[in-house]
């Protein structure tokens, strides 16, 4: 049996989720439609990589659910930040329900490896029909979390953490050691710089290694995390110059994992990468096993590694690979593939549709598209249309706990409140209305 | 069996003073052993525990715990593994053998918050833990790890009082906010959060609303910042008269005279519950990491503060689920007991 998917995210990362999940499209008689909503700074590179997947729409979420085409997929995967998650679940649904049209089944996922947050990614993903997870550790986590509330039957999948197809072995790898950048991790200036220099001083006393430091994203570009200082520039204003067989290179991760010996990490998913191509990835565990780097993560792999007390390069290489018993738990293996979301869907398609279970239940609380600022929002301003000012300002001072710094959504409120009928259309007529 | 129980932060202090209590009675010598910080001032030692005052890591080298048969180590996370090194250091220059040092999270944590509490103690001969979701959650963390034979116990929930202080609630209805300091931890959020319950204060004059910090609040209000709800209070000058600021040292007491009790994620909102309180944990700001929001998921209990009002209705709030309590650690009443049987085991 055939599926049609629509696969629906904006931030690159949530992109390069989608393009891991439709890997196997070719062979399992899958179309992928892939809406990438527009996001400035979202790399060319990315976008480009969607094209080859399927159609590409780029549509924003309000056009998404206006577009007829949305009812002709099987199924329809989200990837989006937490509140957008709640928001595109809880819109979908409305929307369809308005326009009298069927629901097809929804799913979503992470984009890699959980680090940390997970209970509260979960709350946000509470209600989709099917959560995609990476394998057996992030189940567990997820029942432990659920166990002994009335959310405990939702729905998951192990979808694993295989990101690449995986690559034919190539007889002779370059000495070359990618290091994969993350934004944030290290966040602290000092420590950045601390990374760069224990790198150089590696790339010094291997001088027969090439050693290659890989930009998460290039200046121009953006991805979930802000960023304030480039790892460029961190280079720069750290080094001065460059040791020889030191450089930055920004071409794409899986070419220069394609042809190299070894990737260096503190806690990327592109740990994951170099295993699907051949590459042996290395933990840096420099800055000790700490919650906020991500490291505790890759604790059992078994391939951690101090780099400033390193010989030289050829001694990092050496041991064992990664730990398999860590491998399977973590959710790499060919146990957990998109295979299963797969056939998770087939059996939803071959059934007669439900209604979605209900998420309200007394007493308990999931990140629902009404803690959504936006939502609230919409939802206050269709509140002041109908007059209901008292519900307008309710969901307005919940909308105020989440963005206490914004100041329309304290202006709108204090003029909902107003008693005196005159004043408060006054009010409400000169106070920014929320439009997104 | 003689114990120390090494602490340096007042949160720490207090959990010893309990676990100590509870340790004597199940047939323990029990000294406290204190950071001199924490002895200044109104801070005496509580009479029933013996308590000598040092340095932590001057008390890891001294020959003070050369005579001890175990001793628990509570102190601020960057001092965890210095303690260890240096104990294990001591004991191995005057060729004793060192006596088992346990330690633990003093509460019962879950998900981030109990993975970056853990880490530190890890390599300690006994980890002490609240209940089975930390069990589980502690194994998860060291599976394949170097530490994955680390040693632990359930030992219910230790680090916070649960035996009940006292029977009689007050005469006039009585709802205890539990106010927490970094949770919200910006100015405008407390003011926010200020408005909406001075709010509820308004719309139930005949209750007097209590907003009670869990944490050592300045007694000068002149100390005071806007990131406490006291100031906000005291900025007030509208304020009604049955909306009232508790002192820290008299919050178990007002937890034990609340008809209810509210909160967003407090530990004492545990303590609220297992003495039978009604309680309601704020479901406003949504399950969120940083306010501890997954240790309350599955309480049962959340509800939004529009839906607090009247304010009566609380008092027909359910009990708590009992399966996440018990996940917690409330249905260990042996936790002592356990942790001296370990202890021994460690020691032979």
């Amino acid at each position: 049996m055939s599926l049609s998917l629509l696969l629906v995210a904006d931030s690159d990362s949530q992109l390069l989720a989608c393009q891991a999940l439709a890997r196997f499209a070719g062979e399992h008689h899958l179309r992928v439609t892939v809406n990438a909503v527009p996001r400035e700074g979202t790399p060319a590179s990315v976008i480009d990589g969607m094209n080859r997947i399927g159609p590409l729409w780029q549509l924003s979420l309000r056009q998404l659910m206006a577009d007829p085409r949305l009812d002709g997929f099987d199924a329809i995967g989200v990837y989006l930040t937490g509140s957008k998650l709640a928001e595109f679940r809880s819109v979908y649904r409305d929307s369809r329900h308005q326009l009298g049209r069927p629901l097809r089944p929804l799913f979503c996922g992470f984009n890699g490896v959980v680090l940390e947050r997970f209970e509260e990614a979960i709350a946000w993903r509470l209600g989709y029909d099917l959560i995609c997870l990476n394998g057996p550790r992030d189940q567990a986590r997820l029942e432990l979390m659920l166990r002994h509330t009335p959310f405990a039957g939702q729905r998951w999948v192990l979808t694993g953490l295989g990101r690449q197809r995986s690559a034919e072995p190539v007889a002779d790898r370059a000495n070359r050691l990618v290091f994969a950048e993350q934004v944030v991790i290290p966040a602290a200036d000092h420590e950045r710089r601390r990374l760069v220099r224990i790198l150089a001083a590696l790339a010094r006393r291997s001088p027969d290694w090439e050693v290659l430091i890989r930009p998460r994203v290039a200046p121009h570009e953006r991805t979930f995390h802000a960023v304030t200082t480039h790892i460029t520039e961190t280079v720069e204003k750290t080094l001065g110059g460059l040791p020889p067989n030191l450089r930055i290179s920004d071409a794409p991760l899986a070419d220069l994992l394609g042809g190299g010996r070894l990737l260096a990490t503190v806690s990327s998913t592109a740990f994951f990468d170099a295993l699907d191509l051949g590459c042996k990835p290395l933990v840096m565990a420099d800055f000790g096993l700490r919650h906020d780097l991500g490291t505790p993560f890759f604790a059992g792999s078994g391939l951690l590694r101090h780099f400033d007390r390193a010989a030289d390069i050829d001694s990092l290489a050496e041991g064992p690979d990664a730990d398999p018993d860590w491998l399977e738990w973590v959710g790499y293996g060919q146990r957990f593939s998109p295979q299963n979301l797969l056939e998770a869907l087939q059996d939803l398609k071959a059934q007669p549709p439900r209604q979605p279970k209900g998420l309200i239940h007394p007493g308990y609380m999931i990140n629902a598209a009404d803690l959504s600022c936006n939502q609230l929002r919409r939802a206050a301003e269709a509140a002041i249309r109908r007059r209901d000012y008292d519900e307008a300002a309710r969901l307005l001072e919940i909308a105020q706990l989440q963005r206490p710094e914004n100041r329309n959504i304290g202006r709108r409120l204090a003029a909902a409140r107003i008693g005196n009928r005159i004043a408060r259309r006054l009010a409400l007529l000169v106070t920014p209305r929320f439009r997104a | 069996m003689r114990l120390a129980l090494i602490s340096d932060t007042t949160a720490a202090l207090e959990a010893c003073r309990l676990l100590g209590r509870h340790l004597q009675a199940a047939g323990a010598e029990v000294t406290l052993i204190v950071a001199p910080a924490l002895m200044n001032g109104h801070r005496a030692p509580a009479p029933q525990v013996p308590t000598l005052v040092f340095e932590p890591l001057t008390a890891a080298a001294s020959e003070l715990l050369d005579h001890l048969d175990g001793a628990g180590v509570f102190v601020e996370p960057e001092t965890l593994q210095p303690f260890l090194s240096i104990r294990r250091r001591a004991a191995r220059l005057r060729g004793r053998p060192a006596a088992p040092l346990f330690t633990g999270p003093l509460l019962p944590l879950v998900g981030d918050a109990l993975s970056a509490d853990l880490l530190p103690r890890l390599g300690y001969d006994l980890i002490c833990l609240h209940g089975p979701v930390q069990v589980e959650e502690l194994g998860w963390l060291i599976r394949g790890t170097p530490h994955a034979a680390q040693a632990h116990e359930a030992i219910g929930l230790w680090g916070m009082p649960t035996a009940p202080i006292g029977f009689g609630v007050s005469r006039e209805p009585l709802l205890v906010v539990l106010e927490q300091g970094g949770v919200p931890g910006g100015a405008k959020d407390k003011a926010l959060l200020y408005r909406r319950l001075r709010s509820l204060a308004v719309a139930a004059p005949g209750w007097t609303v209590r907003l009670q910090p869990d944490y050592h609040l300045a007694t000068d209000p002149e100390d005071w910042t806007e990131t406490t709800l006291a100031w906000h209070h005291g900025l007030d000058a509208d304020r009604p008269a049955n909306l009232q600021i508790g002192r820290r040292d008299d919050l178990p007491l007002n937890l034990m005279l609340a008809w209810a009790c509210l909160g967003i994620s407090s530990p004492w909102l545990l303590s609220a519950m297992v003495w039978g309180k009604p309680t309601a944990v704020l479901a406003d700001y949504g399950i969120r990491t940083d306010f501890n929001g997954p240790l309350f998921f599955g309480s049962g209990l959340m509800r939004r503060l529009a839906d607090c009002l009247p304010l009566e209705e609380l008092l027909a709030a359910p009990q708590p689920n009992p399966g996440w309590l018990a996940g917690l650690g409330w249905t260990i009443a042996d936790g002592p007991q356990r942790l001296l049987q370990r202890l021994e085991g460690v020691t032979r």
